[in-house]
């Protein structure tokens, strides 16, 4: 009987997680864009790392701060070299959850994600809202939210300050697939 | 002073102004590298590039990062980003880590012909390390 019980718990939990594993992106989609009277400044990043727990919503995002592409090159060396510092911080990190995540059917849908996003050096607490779509082949998630340069003790120029914009938009696209390894 | 210097001085001063503007238009405008005929500052195995990222990370940032890399290793995946370029994965037998190469746009019709398991040498610029080194703005060299 004790066997049984261990038998039947076992199948339980294989049947809870089954379908609950991690979904993974290595080449998710995120820029940013600041606009000024001046100029517009913008920069994309196609391989942005973002991992979602699908038993509990948790999100982990890790991107490179060197892969950003500018327009502009000398645009590229200032933003790494005199703004985000990239050799110093080379990435940006975001650790946070999609609430409500269980609660999610296969339609598009808004959540709010909280979490803890790390630019600079600099961690500070946001919440925003995005859209999801889940389904068992992928996880479909974006978004954008402003970030206030200042914030992440970015220092700009006053040379320049009026080509950057004080808040920059940060835009997501992020296409999880199931992992398996 | 005599009007005809000062008009010197004026011509002088117009002539620098102008030179200034073209330079510093020119500073604003400098291209991007053109990583397809721009000679690898190094070159070596994907296999030992992945491996001195995953012994220290710090020191290898230090060392690769923004330089042009030329790798050699076998393809283990081709795949796409959302753009439709192209992405090749470098990966030896079961390893987890590799060395994934973002081809840039000019390269996308190489890789028809590409085969997995097939060796192969790309040249990149060198973004970091996630779960795996990543290079950038690839182009295939053989």
């Amino acid at each position: 009987m004790k066997i049984f019980n261990i038998l039947l718990f076992g199948l339980l939990c294989s049947t809870l997680s089954f379908g609950q594993g991690k979904f993974l992106t290595k080449q998710g989609y995120t820029s940013f864009f600041s606009t000024s009277p001046i100029e517009d400044i913008k920069a994309d990043n196609n391989q942005v790392l973002s991992i979602i727990d699908s038993s509990t919503g948790n999100v982990a995002i890790s991107i490179l701060m060197k892969s950003f592409m500018f327009e502009k090159s000398l645009m590229q060396e200032h933003f790494n070299e005199n703004y985000v510092e990239s050799d110093t911080y080379p990435k940006a990190i975001f650790k946070g959850q999609i609430l409500n995540f269980n609660k999610l059917d296969e339609s598009e849908q808004i959540v709010t994600i909280t979490g803890d996003i790390t630019i600079h050096g600099v961690t500070k607490q946001i919440e925003t809202k995005g859209k999801i779509t889940k389904t068992k082949e992928n996880i479909l998630l974006t978004g954008d939210f402003p970030v206030t340069v200042a914030d992440f003790k970015i220092e700009i120029p006053s040379i320049v300050a009026n080509n950057i914009a004080k808040v920059v938009k940060v835009s997501f696209e992020l296409d999880h697939k199931p992992y398996n390894k | 002073m005599t009007k005809k210097t000062n008009k010197k001085i004026l011509i002088a001063g117009v002539i620098m102004l102008f030179v200034a503007a073209f330079i510093s238009f020119k500073i604003y405008n400098k291209p991007h590298i053109d990583v397809s005929t721009a000679t690898p500052n190094v070159s070596m195995k994907a296999g030992i590039l992945l491996a001195e990222f995953l012994n220290d990370e710090t020191e290898a940032n230090k060392k690769y990062l923004e330089q042009i890399i030329q790798v050699s290793g076998t393809i283990a995946e081709i795949d796409t980003n959302k753009n439709g370029n192209a992405i090749i994965v470098l990966r030896k037998g079961d390893d987890i880590e590799s060395v994934i190469c973002h081809l840039s746009p000019e390269e996308n019709k190489k890789t028809s012909n590409l085969k997995i398991g097939q060796e192969i040498n790309i040249k990149g610029i060198c973004t970091g390390y996630l779960m795996d080194v990543i290079l950038i703005k690839c182009t295939i060299t053989n």
